[in-house]
């Protein structure tokens, strides 16, 4: 696995393969979509995703933990996929494990009640503002901050030579805005249109790839 | 009444009409009267409708006649595979129906049907029911539809050649072998025009060893029409194009057949052709304006409707149609047939050819326009073909592990089911005559449990097992998905297309509509419109003055040359080189200059010889292979080629294929003497490899797109609720990768595999290729420049890919490309 680092305002953050970005001076993990619960809600409705599936974000919350070490996790929105199922009962083993502080900036699909996640210990924000840094579920511009969200889960297309071509997912870096892909395995993404002053960093499974802008 | 006497009052009426009874409609009646079942032979609109409905009217007569018979239900069922033809196929039976006068009634039931209409024919059946395969299946999904076909005595599958070879062909087998013990006097019929397994066709529908199949009979047609084939020829080929696929620049020449004929039917292979094509020779020939009109399967049914009138009422000299005009009654008035582009298919071009020339005696008349130099090969080929009547095999489906789940599901939602009553049904069909306990148990078990172990915490929910092991579904939400997504025809999701104003004007494809911004033109139903925008599932439009407009495509099925039709070709290519060419035909002379040209940048090659060629251009390195297989073959050797090359050192391929070879391109130069050296055609561990290669290209992963939505995993949304839904909506893709990374066992994924191997890579003919390949002399030729046998190869936009590279060394070499 190989971290890129960026630096954005005089803060360095860390672009992990798995969609994750770790801000260093904060010890802040920044997670968006993850998910949870989305393969139970398919299986109650009649639609056989294995079951499997549900246990690999986990796996991979883990390997980042273990990785970054952060004092505080935030999830960047859409945590819950729909209302609570049994997946909740993995969530909450998960969370009384899990060492760092745990925030969640709600998104649209978070639509479980907030004081059930503030019970086991995950603290509720609608926005999150840090220094001159604004994190948010889905993109927002106000001018003041530099923005980081998800919501998107923001793809790329590459085209190469012999007719080759490839989509990724990518994080997707405006002058005032860092979009993260989205973190949970069963979700699809939305291929992003950059223009020349963007930074596009595709995710493969080993290496996060710069492919557009300085 | 007995049977002699029931067929002389039946030609009775075929007399009063100034007709007479084929010799083959006879033979059909009196089988079906003395209670055989069976297949019938006859091509489209040959009169195979009264060939079956009259002895079935005949026989209802006599049984409703005879007191104590009861009178509830359905008496007979007819599928057709395309609601189109319900119509018509109602319109001939009502005929009938009426003149015997004894109240009997005929109705369709199709995706067409309204609500209440379906609610009434739940209070009462119509006597002769007309239905497609998904619509009857949503009947079986009905509760207490046990009591819909009791009575039932006859059912009919028309066009069984196009049903087979699909899924809605499996669907057919699983109703009828339901039908066989709800009614166990039903008689069970098929209609097929000519293909290559006949014999095997009536097994399929009749189901193998049956009753029925013993009790049964197979009765052709031989209506011998005579077909007469001819090119549309340049008048000079030197500007012959040697690429392309719309022909238009034969447009002057297609004029005066028009003129000519009393009416033509101008067959294209795609929609977007069709459209171009009505464009082109509107604005080159106004003086056609009101004479020739448009038909494909995206134009509103009303339009359809009144242009398939308008051809029989004389009113059009021509209409430029696609596959939307292959089934369906008679056409009479016309004459002409003109086919553009290679037909991919014997049979297919047959059938196009005997929608002309309907008169007693008159021979159709079909020609055959190539959109590009090469495919005056296909056309030679073609004649020959039309000539020994080298029709194609339709291959049916085994073990659709997909179909099956619906279909169990279907019936957990009506009345429930239980297993150990059912399983004998469903062997007893062929596509499921191998379907063993352990994948019997698999299945039932998928749509229990949603897996193969029940799991403490888990909440799947589908189908439920009652305390009496009744297998149902009791959950309401599950039910009516289940009924929405029944049917196997999987599209992308359709968008109307309205004036803004109001006014309907079709279905189109939603990736099309994607790629355009408002304020874009395109090109629908023959006018030229301006994009407003897209709201919910709408495509509101204006008219535009634009000349110049986008032509949406629509991605259809690419057919590929049967192993006989593949022979022909070679044959005909062959015989170029021969030193003797008394019996070369007019295509081929007239592709002189085309071979002039590919003998001096590379060869021509002979029977023994196997050509290669390889050259650079701005895209990269090509290498071209000249196999002359068929499509479906090449696709499958360009994967093993390929992917056995990758072995050697990390490269990336793209691949392209068409019927007469296969192109592999990279951004590296490739050694051919390593190729050979390594023997990389060899036959040995071909399953092995190939089933390798498919893991890196998109083959198996686009067959279980139809997987995926048939089995139900992926659900497309309620009608008219798009969002409502969407906490529901995943991509087939998704669970494709789930599957590979989690359940690599699971038989719907490995069904899709499996299907790529059977329907489209054709394995058995690979190896006999590779055979032949190995006997023959290997003719390398390094060229300056794309020949002209490579040209339609190498800029065909459809590809695979296949690639050894490591992920991120390929986005190295890559850029960003801007969606446009």
């Amino acid at each position: 696995m190989h971290i890129r680092e960026i630096n954005i305002h005089g803060q360095e953050f860390q672009l992990h393969p798995y969609g994750a970005a770790y801000w260093k001076e904060r010890s802040t993990l920044l997670i968006a979509d993850v998910h949870l619960g989305k393969a139970t809600h398919f299986r109650k409705n009649g639609m056989a995703v294995p079951e499997e599936t549900m246990f690999e974000p986990y796996k991979k919350l883990e390997a980042v933990c273990e990785r970054f070490k952060p004092e505080t996790l935030c999830f960047l929105g859409d945590l819950f996929h729909s209302y609570i199922n049994n997946e909740w009962l993995l969530f909450e083993t998960w969370v009384r494990n899990a060492t760092p502080e745990l925030i969640l900036v709600t998104g649209n699909h978070d639509i479980i009640p907030e004081h059930k996640l503030e019970a086991v210990g995950v603290s509720i924000k609608d926005e999150w503002c840090i220094g001159s840094f604004l994190l948010t579920h889905e993109p927002c511009e106000k001018t003041a901050y530099f923005n980081i969200c998800g919501h998107i889960h923001p793809g790329i297309r590459l085209k190469g030579p012999g007719r080759q071509t490839l989509k990724l997912p990518c994080f997707f870096q405006k002058e005032k805005q860092l979009i993260l892909p989205a973190f949970g395995e069963f979700t699809g993404k939305y291929i992003m249109s950059p223009d020349k002053t963007d930074r596009v960093f595709a995710v493969t499974p080993e290496e996060v790839v710069l492919v557009s802008g300085e | 009444m007995n049977t002699g006497e029931i067929i002389a009052a039946s030609g009775l009426w075929f007399e009063r009409r100034g007709w007479k009874p084929f010799p083959f409609q006879k033979q059909t009646w009196e089988a079906f009267l003395k209670g055989k079942n069976g297949l019938l032979n006859a091509p489209t609109g040959s009169g195979k409708t009264y060939a079956l409905w009259v002895p079935i009217a005949m026989s209802l007569k006599h049984d409703l006649e005879t007191p104590g018979t009861e009178k509830g239900g359905v008496k007979a069922i007819w599928i057709t595979p395309l609601r189109a033809l319900s119509l018509e196929i109602a319109q001939a039976a009502k005929a009938f129906a009426d003149h015997l006068d004894i109240g009997l009634e005929v109705g369709i039931r199709t995706g067409d049907t309204s609500q209440k209409e379906r609610a009434a024919q739940r209070k009462k059946m119509p006597d002769l029911l007309i239905t497609t395969p998904e619509s009857l299946h949503l009947l079986l999904a009905s509760k207490n539809h046990a009591k819909y076909f009791k009575n039932c005595r006859a059912i009919v599958a028309d066009e069984w050649h196009e049903l087979m070879g699909s899924k809605r062909g499996v669907q057919t087998e699983l109703a009828i072998s339901r039908l066989k013990t709800l009614c166990p006097q039903m008689r069970i019929w098929g209609i097929s025009a000519t293909i290559g397994n006949l014999e095997q066709a009536r097994a399929v529908l009749l189901g193998p060893d049956s009753g029925h199949l013993k009790n049964s009979v197979l009765i052709m047609a031989r209506l011998n029409k005579r077909i007469q084939v001819k090119s549309v020829l340049p008048e000079k080929m030197e500007k012959f194009p040697w690429r392309g696929h719309l022909g238009i620049h034969l447009l002057d020449e297609v004029i005066p057949i028009l003129r000519e004929s009393r009416s033509t039917l101008l067959f294209t292979n795609t929609r977007s052709q069709c459209e171009i094509w009505f464009q082109a020779i509107l604005s080159k020939y106004p003086e056609f304006a009101g004479e020739i009109a448009m038909h494909h399967g995206s134009i509103d049914k009303k339009t359809r409707l009144w242009v398939e009138n308008a051809i029989r009422n004389d009113s059009l000299k021509a209409v430029v149609c696609t596959s939307s005009l292959d089934l369906g009654v008679d056409f009479a008035p016309v004459e002409t047939i003109i086919q553009i582009g290679g037909p991919k298919g014997v049979a297919r071009f047959l059938q196009r050819a005997g929608r002309s020339g309907h008169q007693p005696g008159k021979e159709s008349k079909i020609w055959f326009l190539p959109t590009h130099a090469m495919e005056l090969i296909e056309a030679s080929a073609l004649k020959k073909a039309v000539k020994e009547k080298a029709v194609e095999d339709r291959i049916p489906y085994l073990l659709c592990y997909d179909v099956l789940i619906q279909y169990l599901t279907s019936l957990a939602v009506s009345d429930g089911f239980y297993p150990e009553t059912l399983y004998p049904e469903i062997t007893s069909t062929f596509c499921f005559q191998g379907l063993t306990p352990e994948a019997w148990q698999w299945v039932l078990n998928f749509i229990t449990m949603g897996s193969q172990t029940l799991r403490e915490y888990d909440e799947y929910r589908k189908v439920e097992i009652m305390d009496d092991g009744l297998f149902k579904v009791n959950s309401r939400g599950v039910a009516m998905r289940h009924r929405l997504s029944i049917g196997t025809i999987v599209s992308d999701a359709m968008l109307t297309v309205k004036y803004l104003k109001g006014g309907y004007l079709g279905h189109i494809e939603e990736w099309f509509i994607s790629k355009l911004q408002p304020g874009d033109t395109f090109t629908f139903a023959g006018r030229n419109l301006e994009l407003f925008r897209i709201k919910q599932m709408q495509v509101l439009v204006k008219r535009s003055k634009k000349k110049t407009a986008k032509v949406p495509s629509w991605m259809g099925g690419r057919m590929s040359f049967s192993s006989q039709m593949s022979a022909l070709l070679r044959e005909e290519l062959y015989g170029i080189n021969a030193p003797e060419q008394p019996s070369l035909s007019e295509e081929l002379k007239a592709l002189h200059p085309v071979f002039e040209r590919q003998r001096k940048e590379s060869v021509v090659p002979g029977p023994q010889e196997f050509l290669i060629e390889t050259f650079k251009t701005r895209e990269g390195y090509h290498t071209i292979f000249y196999p002359f297989e068929g499509r479906f073959v090449h696709e499958a050797m360009a994967s093993l080629l390929a992917y056995r090359i990758s072995l050697l050192h990390p490269i990336s391929f793209s691949l392209a294929f068409n019927d007469y070879g296969f192109e592999l391109l990279s951004d590296q130069a490739m050694d051919i003497e390593q190729v050979l050296d390594n023997n990389l055609f060899s036959t040995s561990y071909v399953h092995e490899d190939l089933q390798k290669s498919l893991n890196s290209t998109e083959m198996a992963r686009r067959k279980f797109r139809d997987i995926a939505v048939i089995s139900g995993l992926v659900f497309q949304g309620y009608p008219d609720k798009q969002l409502k839904s969407k906490h529901l909506q995943s991509s087939s893709q998704l669970f494709f990768n789930v599957f590979r990374d989690f359940e690599p066992d699971n038989l719907l994924y490995l069904q899709a595999f499996r299907e790529t191997f059977e329907h489209s890579l054709e394995e058995g003919r690979l190896i006999q290729a590779l055979e032949r390949i190995g006997k023959q002399e290997i003719v390398w030729r390094n060229c300056e420049r794309p020949t002209p046998f490579s040209f339609p190869i190498i800029t065909d936009r459809l590809r695979e890919k296949l690639s050894s590279e490591k992920l991120a060394d390929r986005i190295r070499k890559m850029k960003l490309q801007l969606e446009k």
